[in-house]
């Protein structure tokens, strides 16, 4: 075998290191079309004669376009861009809920969203059984909710509420159990849709020393942010969406001068 | 998206633990189903003729004779039909069957005859069921001692005769009658009920050894699969029963507690509501339409829990997709956990109802028999079924929501069609033909057997009802998997 030149050594180091850091999400060339028509069409009847009429005609729109980047285990990854440009289409692809026209998103580890608080309580189930039935929902193991039910309780400040019905809770109440609930868990991965400011100004600052802590503590975290200043302060790197294409990927500092220049 | 986590279960011992609970099920079966797994009431029976005149006069020396052939492999039974002149009469009566080919004595009774009512039966009761006369050439010889002015007659039809003999296959003996020596037009009115065997009884074991095999290379398969780190559906399946388990439990959970919320009696309209509704049904039934069942609180009971838990699961399933659209867009979660859940806590309910049920038949005098253990086949198959159904309604929901609608309508068709409060036999012919292709009046059937005769069905049921639950599931699992990823597009 040839004898490795000294460039060449060096490089595949390099390749080696980059293989080491370990992918936990791969967007591979996502491409993401929705078909708009003029209306929804919600009956079979509307639907029969549109078609008969030939009126039914579609609009193509695509949210991505050929999107393509990976997130290593434990950096938080910021993605920034204008409206409509495709952020919050790329997190519902990445979580499973889109199912992406063309291309193909790998991930590794348990996914954890963070796009909507309390989307799964259900009002006429009390506090408790609904950290229960939320948490199953968010993908937490019985025996984990158990070990946490009191920590829940606790951060929430929901005190002997906490068996009543939620339909009586304040919108703050429920906000604060839903964050709670979601944030209770080290997941591998968390997806975060803007920072949750909820509650008095005592519990968003809890909230949001809970969130550095989630950030902070080795989890993998894709961040969408309108606030620059949020993504500087906490991700390592970022990405940068335009009319649904990956403008540029790098280091937080550079691809955020570049995006304020626009 | 796939499961990427290594699920911590052993595999060799789920496979042992299904292959142990194959073996146990099989030798369960064997003893629940019974004399009916070996045999079924035979399809040659010969039914009683409708009377349309009397023979002659049975006294002393009057001697009336029937030829015939059956297709009955074990025989139980045969009846002969009197008339009494409307008088009293005396003497004996005496009844026998000869085998004509060597004539020799198969069945003999004798009657008292002043105990025959008009129009009623005399049988003669097989002590073991006979073999070997199928097809054979037979004589049913009547005759009697009393004196003429006392004596019965048996009746005859004459149109029935050349209804039987059209019915005749090749080799089997002709229905001839003669009366005293002399041949007569007609035939005796006489029935004859058996049994035949089933081929399920003949090859049970070996049947279900097969099976069984089957079962056991299939999962070496898998776990050979397994082994090399290759999914297949099984295993799939179980990675996921093993991940959604706790969600599928609390989803199930809240369907249960949301359906009775806020309702001060609560889960106790679980089963009052069967009884209540049966109770309405007996009070407008049993006065306007006099069918003659047996039973008929209980006919009715059955009929109102098995239909309710279908329109009730398949209505709940339907809207599964569409009312957790909040969840579907949010958070990732197969799709068909919402669609099964319905079904789940559809069946937590119809096991609720299940008490009354069993309270009823109690109360209506019958007795619990080995076949109530065989319930839960034909329940978990109708869950099958209806998730089957509910998946397909599911899908279709999220595209044309016009289908709740249809369904509506498709449901109180649907129930007309099931016979709840009417047995089949009073439908016409053509109506019978489509009830009885009703999967609904399968899986009734079926309870009915097992709770009102105390009895396993014929092992035929068993397939029917398996399969048009597996092929109904397979479309609806097919349906629901080609368009879940539609879904989210059109909430």
């Amino acid at each position: 075998m040839r004898k490795e030149t000294k460039k060449e050594l060096r490089e595949r180091q390099v390749r080696d290191a980059e293989r080491q850091r370990k992918k936990v999400i791969e967007v591979r060339d996502v491409s993401m079309r929705f078909r708009l028509t003029d209306d929804k069409i919600m009956s079979l009847k509307e639907f029969v004669t549109r078609k008969l009429s030939g009126k039914l005609k579609t609009n193509e729109f695509w949210a991505l376009k050929h999107a393509s980047f990976d997130v290593y285990k434990g950096e938080v990854m910021g993605i920034i861009g204008h409206n409509g440009a495709g952020k919050s289409t790329i997190l519902k692809v990445i979580s499973g809920i889109l199912k992406p026209t063309e291309g193909t998103v790998t991930s590794h580890g348990n996914i954890v969203p963070m796009l909507e608080l309390g989307s799964g309580f259900d009002m006429d189930l009390t506090g408790h059984e609904n950290i229960f039935l939320n948490g199953a929902i968010l993908g937490y193991s019985e025996e984990f909710l158990q070990s946490k039910y009191d920590e829940i309780v606790a951060f929430s400040e929901l005190g002997q509420f906490i068996e009543v019905p939620i339909r009586n809770y304040s919108s703050g109440m429920l906000a604060r159990l839903a964050f709670s609930i979601a944030t209770v868990v080290n997941p591998e991965i968390l997806i975060v849709d803007e920072i949750l400011s909820v509650g008095d100004a005592d519990f968003q600052e809890k909230s949001r020393k809970r969130m550095m802590e989630l950030m902070s503590g080795g989890t993998t975290v894709l961040f969408v942010s309108h606030s620059l200043q949020q993504i500087r302060e906490m991700c390592d790197r970022v990405v940068w969406l335009e009319h649904g294409e990956v403008q540029k990927v790098g280091a937080t500092d550079e691809i955020c001068d570049q995006y304020e220049c626009t | 998206m796939k499961a990427n986590e290594q699920p911590s279960f052993n595999f060799k011992r789920i496979c042992a633990l299904c292959i142990a609970v194959y073996v146990a099920l099989v030798i369960l079966l064997y003893f629940l189903m019974g004399h009916q797994l070996h045999f079924r009431e035979s399809r040659g029976d010969i039914a009683l003729p409708v009377a349309e005149s009397g023979t002659v006069e049975l006294a002393q020396g009057a001697v009336i004779e029937q030829t015939f052939s059956m297709e009955v492999q074990r025989l139980q039974e045969v009846s002969v039909q009197w008339g009494t002149y409307y008088r009293p009469n005396s003497g004996t009566a005496t009844m026998e069957l000869y085998n004509r080919n060597d004539g020799s004595l198969i069945l003999s009774k004798t009657f008292d005859v002043s105990q025959i009512q008009e129009g009623g039966l005399t049988t003669m009761t097989a002590d073991e069921p006979i073999e070997g006369l199928c097809n054979t050439p037979l004589l049913l010889r009547v005759y009697a001692d009393s004196a003429p002015g006392a004596a019965a007659s048996p009746l005859m039809s004459i149109s029935g005769e050349a209804a039987l003999n059209e019915d005749l296959k090749e080799g089997q003996t002709p229905f001839s009658l003669t009366m005293n020596g002399q041949p007569a037009e007609g035939v005796l009115c006489f029935s004859v009920t058996g049994e035949d065997y089933i081929w399920t009884g003949l090859h049970y074991w070996e049947f279900t050894t097969a099976l069984g095999a089957a079962i056991g290379l299939y999962l070496l398969l898998v776990y050979r699969k397994w082994t090399q780190g290759k999914h297949s559906v099984l295993a799939n399946a179980l990675v996921a029963v093993q991940k959604y388990r706790f969600l599928i439990k609390q989803l199930v959970n809240r369907d249960f507690k949301a359906k009775y919320k806020r309702s001060i009696l609560g889960v106790f309209w679980s089963f009052l509501n069967p009884l209540l509704n049966m109770l309405v049904q007996y009070v407008v039934f049993s006065n306007m339409f006099k069918f003659d069942i047996p039973n008929f609180p209980v006919y009715l009971l059955c009929g109102n829990v098995v239909f309710s838990y279908f329109s009730e699961s398949c209505g709940m399933a339907l809207t599964s997709i569409i009312g957790n659209a909040g969840l579907i867009t949010k958070v990732y979660v197969p799709k068909y956990i919402y669609p099964l859940t319905r079904i789940m806590s559809s069946m937590v309910n119809l096991l609720i109802s299940l008490i009354p049920l069993f309270a009823v038949a109690l109360i209506s005098g019958l007795v619990p028999t080995k076949a109530y253990l065989l319930l839960p086949i034909p329940l978990f198959l109708l869950a099958l079924f209806c998730l089957g159904l509910g998946m397909l309604l599911a899908a279709a929901m999220v595209f044309f929501r016009d289908i709740q609608f249809l369904w509506g309508v498709l449901t109180t068709i649907w129930m007309y069609l099931t016979p709840i409060f009417y047995p089949v036999s009073a439908l016409p012919e053509g109506v019978q033909a489509v009830v009885k292709m009703n999967p609904l009046y399968l899986y009734l059937t079926f309870v009915r057997s097992c709770i009102i005769d105390g009895i396993s069905p014929e092992p035929v049921l068993y397939a029917q009802c398996a399969v048009i639950a597996l092929v109904t599931l397979a479309i609806g699992a097919f349906v629901f998997k080609k368009s879940q990823d539609k879904f989210v597009l059109y909430l």
